[in-house]
């Protein structure tokens, strides 16, 4: 079977000339449907740039990017995508918000009710449908965030540090519950982040990206049981994984 | 507190002509402008009438044709180089100074008031209706483009409503220009209005109706604004500068 994304020799360079940026690749990398791929690497290695060139929002420089056999030349209008800061409007409530996703896809928010209800419950939110973004702390926001990438029900998702800008306690309680949603539906999810322990504890496969330039230097296929709760974390096995990551990042002197 | 402090002003104005005995041809207390101008009431509710269609008008025409320019503007990159360079130029020159120009080629009718307030109008509202129309943020932008959506409708659910806020700081920086406006064009050359009314009393050596008119002007500016702001809460609720401390 084909994976789903495929990655050939993809690159990023910003601007030409000798002041030119090579911020990321060449990178090949292949991932399976269902997977729940992180990619793991310090601040500014290019990671969220290619999760946008993934998305199909941000050209590569070279390469080829494919999605289910098709070559990535434009916007990809059936994922579900998390910004670094979130796209929640200030003029719509958390509902309306999730609502707006549909809208500009021209569905009917009248005939996916009953989905939005359930998003809605699977992150703790329905007391909170009517309020204003502003009205929600971080994490609550992020939750909403969350709903509104996932209404659509799209089959792959790449989020973007959905969980960058919240306390340690928030980010834990989010994780559990984005965990919970992968097992129930299983989407394929690309999921950018510079947390090793996030990494390891949501995902099937870890992709160590290196600093700038950024490059995939291994990919750590993580063979954990789900749901990974607290005993799971405190497993050796899981502190293996993870003192692995750490061992390549301090290679790079990251660490 | 302001309302004491409203009233502290209206009293030392009072008193202060009494104790350092100003002359009633220079400045009169607020007492007197009240009975006096209440005795010319006709002629000011009349001439408050002409000034506020002058005023009515002129920001109406500016926010009609400053909307669609500033969009466009926005939009097109060609317009971009074009005009907006000349806009910002125009903006530059003080508009006022064409009054008498304006009187001068159209006489002293109702049309040169309302085109020297469309001018002081204008530019505030095109400016930042170019500003709020290009300044979506980079993920909104993204979001948009990712869910296939359209043009029109990225504008009607995403662009438009963004943009509003902005929008209201032109609208209400022209509201307040209008009255200013008007007065002007009427000040230059006039046979009605507040402005006229203003020059000719203060002429007569009575700046008791002179402060009357001005109360009237200010009423007439208060009222434009007033209906601006409505038209902002209405519209856009949620914004934070409209928030209620809920916090």
């Amino acid at each position: 079977m084909n994976p789903l994304i495929e990655l050939t020799g993809v690159q990023k360079v910003f601007g030409a000339g000798p002041g030119a940026l090579h911020a990321f690749g060449p990178v090949d990398m292949k991932i399976e449907k269902g997977e729940f791929v992180s990619l793991l690497g310090p601040s500014g290695c290019g990671k969220s740039t290619l999760m946008l060139m993934i998305a199909g929002l941000l050209e590569p420089s070279g390469g080829r990017i494919e999605i289910d056999g098709r070559i990535v030349a434009g916007p990809q209008t059936d994922i579900g995508i998390m910004f670094q800061d979130n796209t929640l409007v200030p003029w719509r409530t958390v509902r309306g918000n999730i609502e707006l996703q549909l809208e500009l896809r021209g569905l009917s928010p009248a005939a996916h009710r009953a989905s939005v209800d359930e998003l809605l419950a699977s992150v703790h939110l329905e007391d909170f449908q009517r309020r204003y973004p502003h009205e929600l702390s971080g994490g609550m926001q992020q939750r909403a965030a969350f709903c509104q990438a996932l209404v659509h029900q799209p089959a792959t998702m790449l989020l973007d540090e959905p969980l960058g800008k919240l306390d340690a306690m928030t980010r834990e309680a989010i994780r559990t519950d984005l965990q919970a949603l992968w097992i129930q539906r299983h989407p394929t999810v690309v999921f950018v982040t510079h947390s090793i322990e996030e990494a390891i504890q949501l995902s099937t496969h870890v992709a160590i990206i290196t600093p700038r330039p950024g490059r995939v230097e291994r990919i750590i296929s993580v063979d954990l049981p789900y749901p990974r709760d607290f005993e799971v974390k405190s497993s050796p096995q899981f502190i293996g994984y993870v003192r692995q990551a750490q061992e390549i990042f301090r290679g790079y002197g990251v660490l | 507190m302001s309302i004491a402090f409203f009233a502290a002003f209206f009293l030392i104005w009072e008193y202060s002509i009494v104790w350092f005995g100003i002359p009633r041809y220079i400045l009169t207390p607020p007492s007197v402008v009240v009975t006096k101008g209440w005795a010319d009431i006709d002629r000011l509710l009349y001439y408050t009438w002409i000034t506020g269609v002058e005023v009515v008008l002129g920001y109406a025409v500016a926010v009609i044709l400053a909307l669609p320019l500033g969009l466009a503007i926005a939009f097109s990159s060609i317009l971009r180089r074009t005009i907006y360079p000349f806009v910002v130029c125009v903006e530059m020159v003080p508009k006022i100074a064409f009054a008498p120009l304006f009187i001068s080629w159209l006489g002293f009718g109702l049309l040169p008031k309302v085109i020297i307030v469309f001018l002081v109008c204008f530019f505030p509202i095109v400016l930042n209706a170019i500003l709020a129309f290009s300044s979506l943020s980079e993920e909104l932008s993204r979001f948009s483009v990712s869910t296939g959506a359209n043009a029109w409708r990225t504008f009607v659910k995403v662009r438009l409503p963004a943009a509003l806020p902005q929008c209201f700081v032109g609208f209400k920086y022209a509201a307040i220009n209008a009255t200013v406006g008007a007065a002007i064009a009427e000040f230059i050359g006039s046979d009605q209005g507040l402005g006229f009314y203003i020059q000719i009393v203060t002429g007569n050596m009575r700046p008791d109706l002179a402060f009357a008119g001005i109360f009237f002007l200010t009423i007439l500016g208060l009222a434009l604004f007033g209906l601006v702001t409505l038209a902002e809460r209405l519209l856009i609720p949620w914004h934070i500068s409209l928030r209620r401390q809920s916090h």
